[in-house]
């Protein structure tokens, strides 16, 4: 096994590590909150008092969006975020771990199955994380729970996801804060090409007020997709 | 001009504020600071049910020339429809929502006194809750339809050893010897399907099929030498007629285990993850259903699938069975006779308490459960390592398990 040599925090952003390997390749990681608990296949890392979880960029759409360099990420120690489609919980896991124990997760996932692995897998070990099995595209149904938050993180490969997600960042986004979204040309409409989707996408979130500041093509870590960065005024 | 007031909704209970965010009044719906009942309150919030103690509350706390400002069209619905004087309105989103929603912190502790960090465990317990009554809500009756499909992959296992016995007879007038030499019904029928006639019989085409180079030459010498009978395409036909049955029916029977695999998963992930989908699905079948499983004590889920042996047991006074269905697990058909008693006893209790899990709160624990009894069985395997003293000479050859063809796939 290739030993890690040196752990250095991120040039940018607060909570992210980067690790540094023998043969001089590089990984992302984040400080585990809940140590030796992992979630999918990272490999955990003993580094100080502190436990290293590995982010894998061809799993996570924000670590490969971060490997391609953007510029802005609103996810630091200490800020709440509203997570829409957190699947298994790979990225929120990650997402989880840098906002650490004063930071919030709301976690939206409608599918009931990986919801089950998400509370059981994620959840019950992150005292930072309130999952809630709901549809995204009815955010009244549990704006009861949900703060304003810091960051709207939305994953969800639905068709006019744009939509959604302004309307979720128009109920719990701070003003000033940031909306996050990975989206998926292929399986928002498959018979316009990528870029159209992803410029319909990101029209609507203009013309909802929202200023785009960031978007990156996650090629090669994620085909068709594009992750943008999005601030409410 | 009539007056604005906003109900915010938190999990403790619903806020009234004035247009300036100021608390008019509330009602906090537990006292006791119970997980349960605020997770039951957001349910009801959720299915758009405004719970009756809230009616009451606004009926108490409103008069006439307000206007209620609320987000959820249900919820305004309901609430205009039980107190017709109330003018409602849906506003999600609103400016005095968005502004409550960001002193959560404030609201919580001056409308119910109660601290933020309190607060905030109180609702991730109730969200961890609710969200697992509902998983389960999703998965519930799903059960029946998974013993069903357990019972269909019984009936298709049966039906494949039905045809591959006719089929190996059929065909064996015209080349008897394969039938030693291969073993698996599936390969057995993809011969006489894919390739028909001995004569159409090479290595290469048997290669293509996928069969193993030493398997292949055996085939093809046997070919070659057999005794059999000649074979005109007009019979051959008819005889695939069988065959080709034979080889959709290993398909359905993929795809059935495939979708009882799944299904397990969400219906009783612990039982699936202690014995596996299919095994666990015979046993939920075998008791009518996961919450008749987990009702039974450990000793009946022992036994369950014998019912025929523990009925000459009471009957004719025969020694009761050790074990039911849960014989074709591993851990037990693959031990040694005389620790199979005690290794199903100690699955049988786990299989409760998954059974229980599963039925009535929904977390997974499989692993813990497995792990503990993979503990147990090392136990029972070094205090009973040798067979009880009389039984020594005649312990028989441990008896290989053949259900129904091959069976791939379902030891953990
Ligand atoms: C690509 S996966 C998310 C992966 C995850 N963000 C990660 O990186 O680890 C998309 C998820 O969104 C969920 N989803 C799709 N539509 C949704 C909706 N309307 N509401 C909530 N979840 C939704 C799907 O069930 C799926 O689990």
């Amino acid at each position: 096994m290739i030993r890690p040599v040196k752990v250095v925090e991120h040039e940018k952003f607060p909570g992210i590590y980067v690790v540094e390997y023998e043969d001089g390749t590089k990984k992302l990681a984040t400080v585990n909150l809940a140590p030796g608990v992992k979630v999918y296949d990272e490999t955990l890392i003993q580094h100080g008092d502190k436990e290293l979880r590995t982010w894998n960029p061809y799993r996570s759409k924000l670590a490969g969006a971060i490997h391609k360099g953007i510029t802005i990420n609103p996810i630091k120690p200490g800020v709440k975020v509203l997570y829409l489609g957190v699947a298994s919980g790979t990225t929120p896991s990650h997402v989880s771990d840098i906002i650490g124990p004063k930071g919030v997760l709301f976690g939206v996932e409608f599918a009931p199955r990986v919801m089950r692995e998400f509370i059981e897998k994620v959840a019950v070990h992150r005292e930072n994380v309130v999952p809630l099995l709901a549809d995204a595209r009815f955010p009244t149904k549990y704006a009861h729970v949900v703060e304003l938050v810091d960051v709207v993180y939305a994953d969800i490969a639905q068709p006019f996801q744009a939509k959604y997600v302004a309307d979720n960042a128009d109920m719990f986004l701070k003003s000033g804060g940031y909306i996050m979204m990975a989206i998926k040309a292929m399986s928002i409409d498959v018979t316009a090409t990528p870029s159209e989707t992803y410029k319909r996408e990101i029209t609507h979130l203009e013309e909802r007020g929202y200023k785009v500041k960031e978007v990156k093509h996650l090629e090669p870590y994620d085909e068709a997709h594009a992750f943008v960065v999005a601030q409410k005024p | 001009m009539q007056m604005n007031v906003y109900l915010h909704f938190t999990p403790l209970g619903p806020v009234l504020v004035n247009e300036e965010g100021q608390i008019l009044a509330s009602d906090m719906i537990t006292q006791d600071k119970d997980p349960e009942k605020i997770a039951r309150f957001m349910y009801e919030l959720e299915t758009g049910n405004v719970p009756e103690r809230v009616l009451g509350f606004l009926a108490s706390s409103l008069s006439k020339e307000y206007t209620l400002a609320v987000e959820d069209e249900e919820v305004a619905r309901k609430i205009s429809q039980s107190l017709k004087e109330v003018k409602v309105t849906v506003q999600p989103g609103s400016k005095v929502h968005r502004a409550l929603r960001e002193q959560q912190q404030a609201i919580v502790e001056k409308a119910f006194g109660i601290s933020y960090s309190d607060y905030y465990r109180l609702v991730r317990e109730a969200t961890i809750l609710l969200a697992r009554w509902k998983v389960k809500e999703v998965a519930e009756k799903r059960d029946l339809y998974v013993a069903q499909a357990v019972n269909a992959l019984d009936d298709v296992n049966k039906t494949i050893n039905l045809f591959a016995s006719r089929v190996r007879e059929w065909y064996g007038l015209h080349f008897p010897e394969l039938n030693d030499i291969v073993e698996d019904h599936e390969d057995y029928f993809k011969i006489v399907s894919k390739l028909g006639s001995r004569s159409n019989i090479s290595l290469e085409k048997l290669k293509e099929l996928g069969f193993k180079d030493d398997l292949a030459q055996k085939i093809v010498k046997a070919a070659s030498n057999s005794m059999g009978a000649e074979l005109t395409e007009f019979d051959l036909n008819a005889i695939r007629l069988l065959s080709d049955a034979g080889l959709q029916l290993y398909s359905i029977r993929r795809n059935l285990e495939k979708y009882i695999d799944e299904a397990m998963y969400d219906v009783a992930p612990n039982i699936r993850g202690l014995v596996g989908p299919t095994l666990g699905a015979r046993l939920i079948s075998l008791a009518g259903g996961l919450e008749k499983l987990a009702r039974l004590p450990a000793s009946t889920i022992q036994v369950l699938g014998a019912e025929k042996a523990l009925f000459r047991a009471l009957r004719f006074g025969a020694r009761p069975p050790k074990h039911g269905v849960i014989f074709q697990h591993p851990y037990i058909h693959k031990s040694p006779k005389w620790q199979r008693g005690k290794i199903a006893r100690a699955l049988a209790g786990k299989l409760a308490i998954a059974a229980r899990i599963d039925a009535f709160t929904g977390e997974y624990k499989a692993d813990e459960l497995r792990e503990d009894l993979e503990k147990r069985i090392e136990e029972i395997k070094t205090l009973y390592a040798k067979p009880p003293a009389k039984q020594a000479k005649k312990e028989p050859a441990q008896k290989k398990f053949r259900g129904h063809g091959k069976r791939k796939g379902e030891s953990k």
